[in-house]
Formats: C-alpha cells, sequence, structure tokens
C-alpha cells in the first residue's frame, strides 16, 4: 500500500516537471514568433519550439497515465508530429520566397543571389497588396534604427 | 530495413501477447511492456549476427545518430530560448547554398527534415537539378559559412549516407 | 487541491496565454505567410491543451482527438500554403 502511494508520487512529480518545460518551450516559442524580425528567424523560431514542446507534454501524459495503450497514441502523436512539423515548414518558407516575402536587413543573402536571378523573383513586377504593405515596412526599418 | 521492420513487428506481437494474458504474469504498465518489447527486439538483434551483417552492424549507429539528433535538438532550442529572452538579437540571419551529396528522394527529403529541427537552420528549397539545398541559418559563427557547411556535412548528412546506403 | 492539480492549472493558463499572443500575430501580420505560420502554432498549441485536459479529467478518450488533429492540422497549413502559391503564378 505503501509502495503503491510512493510511486503515484513520483509519478505526478516526473509528470509534472515534463509538463512544465515544456509548457515554458511553448511559451518561448510564442514570444519569439511575436518578437523576430522577419518571416524566417519566426518560423525557424517556433518550428523547433512548438514540437520540442508537445513532445515534453505528451511524454508527462503518458508517464502520468502508465499504461501501454496511451503510450502507444503519445508515440503516434508524436512521430506525426516530428514528421509533419518540418515538411509544413519547408513548404510554408518555399511559399514566402516564391511571394517574395521581405529578409530581415541584416540577413546575408550572397548565396542566394543566383536562385532569386533565376526565378525572376526580384525582377517582376508584382500587384499584390501584401506586396505594397511589405515593402513599406522594409522601408521603414533603416529609419527606425532596427532592431540591435 | 526490412529485417527491421520484420523485428518490430515481431517484438511487438510478443510483447502484446505477453501483457494481455488473462492472470498477468507481469505488472500492466507501460515500462513493462516497454522493457518486453525491448529485450525482445535485443535478442532478435543478436541472432542477425549469424545471417545478416550488415544488419548487425547498423543498429549502434542508427542509435547514436538517434542520440546525437536528440541532443543537437535540445541545444538548438537552450539557443533560440536564450536569444528570445534577451532583449539584444545575436543572431546573423545567413543563407547558404549547400551542395548536397546525396542523390535519392528519401534521402533528400530525410535530410532537410533534419536540417530544419536543428540548431537554428531551416531548409528553403532543393534546386531543381537536385544539387543544391539552400538553408536560412541563424548562428553563422564570423560569418566563417564553410565552417558550419563542414559542421551540416560531418554531423548529419555522412552518417545518413552511411545509413541508408 | 494537490500540488499536481495546481501545477496542471498554470500549464493551462500559459497556454490559453499562448493561444492569446499567437492570435496578436495572426491579427497583425504583415504577411499571409505569416498568418500560416501563426496557424501552425495555434494547432500545436491545442493539441498541448488537449493533452493537458485529458489528464485534468483522467478520460483518456480525449487523446483520440490530439491524434486526428496532429494529421489534418498539417493539412490545413499546407493546403493553405498552395493555395497563396497558385493565386501568385
Amino acid at each position: 500500500m505503501l509502495q503503491d502511494y510512493e510511486l503515484q508520487v513520483i509519478k505526478e512529480v516526473v509528470s509534472c516537471v515534463l509538463i512544465l518545460g515544456g509548457v515554458t518551450f511553448m511559451f518561448i516559442a510564442t514570444i519569439g514568433l511575436l518578437r523576430f524580425p522577419d518571416f524566417y528567424t519566426r518560423m525557424s523560431a517556433i518550428t523547433k519550439g512548438s514540437s520540442l514542446g508537445v513532445g515534453l507534454i505528451l511524454i508527462g501524459l503518458g508517464i502520468y497515465f502508465n499504461q501501454p495503450d496511451i503510450m502507444l497514441k503519445v508515440l503516434a502523436i508524436i512521430a506525426f508530429t516530428f514528421i509533419t512539423a518540418p515538411v509544413a515548414a519547408h513548404v510554408i518558407a518555399r511559399t514566402a520566397v516564391r511571394n517574395r516575402s521581405p529578409f530581415w536587413s541584416k540577413t546575408n543573402l550572397k548565396e542566394f543571389k543566383p536562385y532569386l536571378d533565376k526565378e525572376h523573383l526580384e525582377k517582376v513586377k508584382n500587384h499584390d497588396m501584401y506586396r505594397a504593405e511589405a515593402e513599406a515596412q522594409v522601408e521603414q526599418k533603416p529609419n527606425g534604427g532596427g532592431d540591435t | 530495413m526490412n529485417t527491421f521492420y520484420l523485428h518490430s513487428a515481431l517484438s511487438f506481437i510478443a510483447a502484446y501477447l505477453i501483457t494481455h494474458r488473462d492472470p498477468p504474469p507481469l505488472p500492466y504498465n507501460a515500462f513493462t511492456a516497454a522493457f518486453v518489447f525491448l529485450s525482445i527486439f535485443w535478442m532478435l538483434w543478436l541472432t542477425t549476427y549469424f545471417y545478416n551483417r550488415v544488419y548487425f552492424r547498423k543498429m549502434p549507429k542508427v542509435i547514436a545518430f538517434g542520440a546525437f539528433f536528440i541532443k543537437e535538438l535540445i541545444v538548438a532550442n537552450l539557443k533560440i530560448a536564450f536569444d528570445i529572452v534577451t532583449p539584444h538579437f545575436y543572431m546573423r540571419p545567413t543563407v547558404i547554398a549547400f551542395p548536397l551529396a546525396a542523390k535519392t528522394d528519401l534521402e533528400i527529403t530525410l535530410l532537410s527534415c533534419i536540417i530544419s529541427l536543428t540548431p537554428g537552420t531551416l531548409s528553403i528549397d532543393v534546386s531543381e537539378d537536385k544539387e543544391v539545398l539552400y538553408i536560412h541559418a541563424l548562428y553563422v559563427k564570423g560569418n566563417d559559412i564553410e565552417h558550419l557547411k563542414h559542421k551540416i556535412k560531418d554531423g548529419f548528412e555522412r552518417p545518413l549516407l552511411e545509413l541508408t546506403s | 487541491m494537490s500540488l499536481f492539480q495546481i501545477t496542471l492549472t498554470i500549464a493551462m493558463a500559459v497556454l490559453s496565454l499562448c493561444l492569446l499572443l499567437t492570435a496578436i500575430r495572426f491579427a497583425i501580420g504583415p504577411t499571409l505567410p505569416d498568418r500560416i505560420t501563426a496557424f501552425d502554432l495555434i494547432v500545436a498549441n491545442v493539441i498541448g491543451i488537449i493533452a493537458i485536459y485529458t489528464e485534468y479529467s483522467g478520460n483518456e478518450d480525449f487523446l483520440d482527438v490530439a491524434i486526428i488533429l496532429s494529421v489534418f492540422g498539417f493539412l490545413g497549413s499546407i493546403t493553405f500554403a498552395y493555395y497563396i502559391m497558385r493565386i501568385n503564378h
């Protein structure tokens, strides 16, 4: 009886630690989504933060319930998350490049120039309304002094 | 690869049968199930020494690569978390063109997924002839692009090619 | 109220705050890909909330919702991305 009680406490403590760690990573990723200067840095911040956060929370849940079938479901969710998150990030980043989403003013684009020239991404004039907004922001940034 | 699938299925079925016996010989919880699964898998791996040497040699490399990947994932998160919570931005974003040694579609997909999940790098696009992978990297020490390329090539691409070949 | 339940409440509150902050980025995001990114993070947040609610209520059936969400949320953001790529070409 005493042993069962102690096992319950150990499970709860381990689960608490894992859940708090996961929630912290998710919160940091969200702040990064709000703070970072351009689209690509935001993307690379949240891909890692959210997948690791969800993984930690779900492992905490599996350890708390401690049943084989729930552990199997948890491992399935983690596998789906870790397969789909980078694929989604890749597709969204490629769409952003094709849509001429602006880079941060400090980005070193030297090796990316041939790709942009080949795809005519700098020259084609675009009548998209989002493009006008984005260009206005890029012009404002040097005046504002940036974020350094 | 086929051997791996077969062994996983066999040890899963064996673990299921053992843990779902009517008067259960072991307590019904996740740790005993995982322990039974891993021990059966380990015994099956030992028998492959006699009929599948390649698989026998590859398995420790897979485990070492997985451990290295998890370590890199946590280090990447801590690095970015430090940059987010401090007011100054330490990052110097760079787009690098990474020459691919991987040729097949499966290898390129796996490599770009792993790159997207590790230190501050995000794969953007593959060129049409599948020669170059464009990577958006956040932390480039002293604008030393070649060092980062060597790190990716030695850390991720070479072990991956060894495993899939 | 035990320590475990207090932890779960704190976790739930922080994740709700995360949803709110993500909604801000969803509203002000300057370009359309920014909004897709915010949508991706919302899906991950909701998976975390479902996991914590499962633990809070002790009813393990809610976990199936998380499985389905982890597959279909990914399809949602992919579909958005292809749609945007199409309308600009």
